[in-house]
């Protein structure tokens, strides 16, 4: 059975660049009609995600599901019918709803094992199924962290059309980053009290590939839709800059305590600010550089003649 | 599916399934015996070693099966609230393991809640008292089920002696045919017990049936060791001291020769991940504990 072949976890949630990776499925496992695995309507039906070498954390889409054929009506346990076994929902995809459902418990019971046993309790499965995922809770925290990503690409996505479109400004770069670094943050806002829990099981070793990559890919996407076209070191340092922008600014809105979080903010507006400045700063310096290299040139040619 | 259409015979098993024909060959530790033959014989003896059933324990894996068994309760996490079906649970101890752990958590939830709680008033904590909060099981419970009457016996006696009384039960029943309903239970345990079940097909597909959606499916077995230093050291211990041990402790070298030689019978790892796959259960997995001299096995309803 090459049911190990189905998903390994992994994270990385690239948006739009999906090669769909074939999964070879034991036939005998979609014809047992399964008791949940249930038939995926057209909603699911989003781009397929991709695999890139290596790490692929979403399902493999469902028109590659079985394409062997039921031998006819079965009966099934849950009665879901013996239909035609094609759009059944993958492992994967039940684990997403799994860990999307626990995300409302998460206030309450913080990033644990008992969140993601009330989330399966909602979906009407048993609360054994929190058994699939890790008891520290890692996997709820990426797949917030990613779907926090996701949802933050879309909001650029969307303002990138509206300007396309004319029907809106362009905003200049520190005020783009503001803005983008904001919305990033405010989706904590309702986690902020179990955050820092999140923060560190983030830092475990196990995890620190999976939340880099995702710390990285959402950086890399402000930057690409702040409209950098770098191709030279500056790429590195625009990235770096960002990446401790927005890890200092989350780390002050933790503590934070002021009205719907204005000290952070200022904090983060000053920040960016900072960054341009010293960019500015580093091309002065440059031209100042030359400029006396300059001077010095002529004084030399001045003196010899 | 046969198992539904037995679904209210009453249990105690063994006598209703006399009128079969003798059925197949199968093993009975080295020996071959017939489906029926193999049914008496396990009964038998796990009715003579009984009594003595956990001392053997003890002496035999000096003491090692007590953390397997710590292990497999960690490995499953239960919070409060979870139905467990331990099958041929026998003398209780996934039971009692899982009652402890289930308490300790519950106490720690009500801490936290208590915690949360701190800055309402007197009268709102009161309140809170009332709502009978104080369940310390938090509703979990645990069926204790065994094919054999004096396994059972063996475990109701140590309950009442280690007093364990509440979220407690025990069933008499057959693996293979569950007198249990549908879609009941969270998690489905069975410590070793998966090795001594004649058709182990039809245990497989008896825990799936009464599972609920999303339920966990738990095994721990002696298993395959790969490693071919170990597996002479173990073959060794197995049937040099462990048969000797039976006849010194019990005075039964018989029951314990037949426990090494079903150890060895018992398919390995993979093959027993692809029969519990073959039964429906997806998200299989094994993890070796002891280089393989036990394994977990963990599947899921989905």
């Amino acid at each position: 059975a090459a049911a190990g072949a189905l998903g390994r976890a992994g994270w990385r949630l690239w948006r739009g660049r999906a090669v769909v990776r074939c999964q070879h499925c034991p036939p005998l496992r979609a014809l047992q009609a399964s008791a949940v695995l249930r038939r995926v309507s057209d909603e699911h039906k989003k781009e397929p995600l991709t695999s890139s070498s290596q790490q692929h954390f979403d399902s493999h889409p469902t028109g590659h599901q079985p394409d062997q054929e039921p031998q006819g009506p079965h009966p099934s346990y849950t009665g879901h019918g013996g239909q035609e076994s094609e759009d059944y929902e993958s492992e994967e995809q039940l684990q997403h709803r799994i860990l999307t459902a626990a995300l409302e418990f998460v206030p309450e019971h913080g990033w644990t094992a008992e969140a993601i046993a009330e989330g399966a309790k909602t979906l009407g499965l048993s609360v054994a199924a929190a058994g699939m995922f890790h008891s520290d809770g890692s996997e709820l925290i990426l797949h917030f962290v990613s779907e926090c990503n996701s949802k933050l690409s879309e909001l650029l996505e969307q303002e990138q059309k509206l300007v396309q479109l004319g029907e809106a400004e362009k905003k200049p770069t520190d005020e783009f980053l503001r803005d983008a670094v904001e919305a990033r943050l405010r989706m904590l806002i309702p986690y902020i009290e179990k955050w820092p829990q999140a923060l560190s099981v983030l830092l475990l070793p196990r995890n620190i590939p999976s939340s880099l990559s995702l710390l990285t890919s959402m950086i890399d996407d402000i930057w690409h839709y702040a409209g950098d076209q770098s191709t030279d070191f500056n790429w590195y340092t625009r990235r770096a800059v960002l990446t401790g922008i927005y890890n200092t600014t989350e780390l002050v809105m933790l503590q934070d305590s002021s009205p719907d979080f204005e000290d952070t903010w200022r904090f983060l507006e000053n920040r960016v600010a900072d960054a341009m400045s010293m960019s500015n700063t580093a091309s002065q310096v440059q031209s100042t550089g030359e400029a006396v290299v300059q001077g010095l040139m002529g004084a030399a040619v001045t003196v010899s003649n | 599916c046969r198992c539904r259409a037995l679904l209210r015979r009453p249990a105690g098993a063994p006598q209703a399934l006399r009128g079969m024909a003798a059925g197949p060959d199968m093993h009975f530790g080295f020996e071959t015996v017939t489906e029926e033959e193999r049914r008496e014989k396990i009964y038998q003896v796990f009715e003579s070693v009984a009594k003595k059933y956990d001392v053997m324990n003890d002496s035999m894996t000096l003491g090692i099966h007590r953390v397997w068994k710590d292990i497999l309760i960690n490995r499953m996490n239960p919070t409060p609230g979870t139905l467990l079906l331990d099958v041929a649970g026998g003398t209780g101890d996934i039971a009692f393991r899982f009652i402890n752990y289930v308490r300790s958590v519950r106490q720690q939830q009500l801490q936290r809640k208590l915690k949360h709680n701190q800055n309402l008033s007197w009268q709102e904590i009161f309140e809170s008292y009332q709502e009978g909060n104080s369940n310390s099981l938090g509703d979990s419970q645990v069926v204790v089920c065994d094919i054999n009457r004096e396994m059972l016996k063996v475990g109701k006696q140590k309950a009442q002696h280690l007093g364990y009384s509440e979220g407690l039960s025990w069933v008499l029943g057959n693996a293979e045919e569950l007198p249990f309903d549908d879609d009941n239970f969270d998690v489905y345990t069975i410590a070793f017990g998966i090795r001594n079940v004649t058709r182990i097909d039809l245990a497989l597909q008896e825990a799936y049936r009464v599972l609920k959606p999303g339920g966990r499916f738990l095994c721990l077995e002696f298993s395959h060791v790969s490693n071919p230093v170990l597996s002479s050291l173990y073959d060794l211990y197995s049937f040099q001291v462990i048969p000797v041990l039976g006849e010194i402790i019990a005075g039964d070298w018989k029951s314990y020769q037949y426990l090494v030689e079903s150890i060895r019978q018992f398919p390995p790892q993979e093959e027993l991940k692809a029969m519990i796959e073959d039964a429906g259960f997806f998200k299989v997995d094994y993890e070796n504990l002891n280089f393989g001299i036990v394994a977990i096995h963990s599947g899921f309803k989905l």
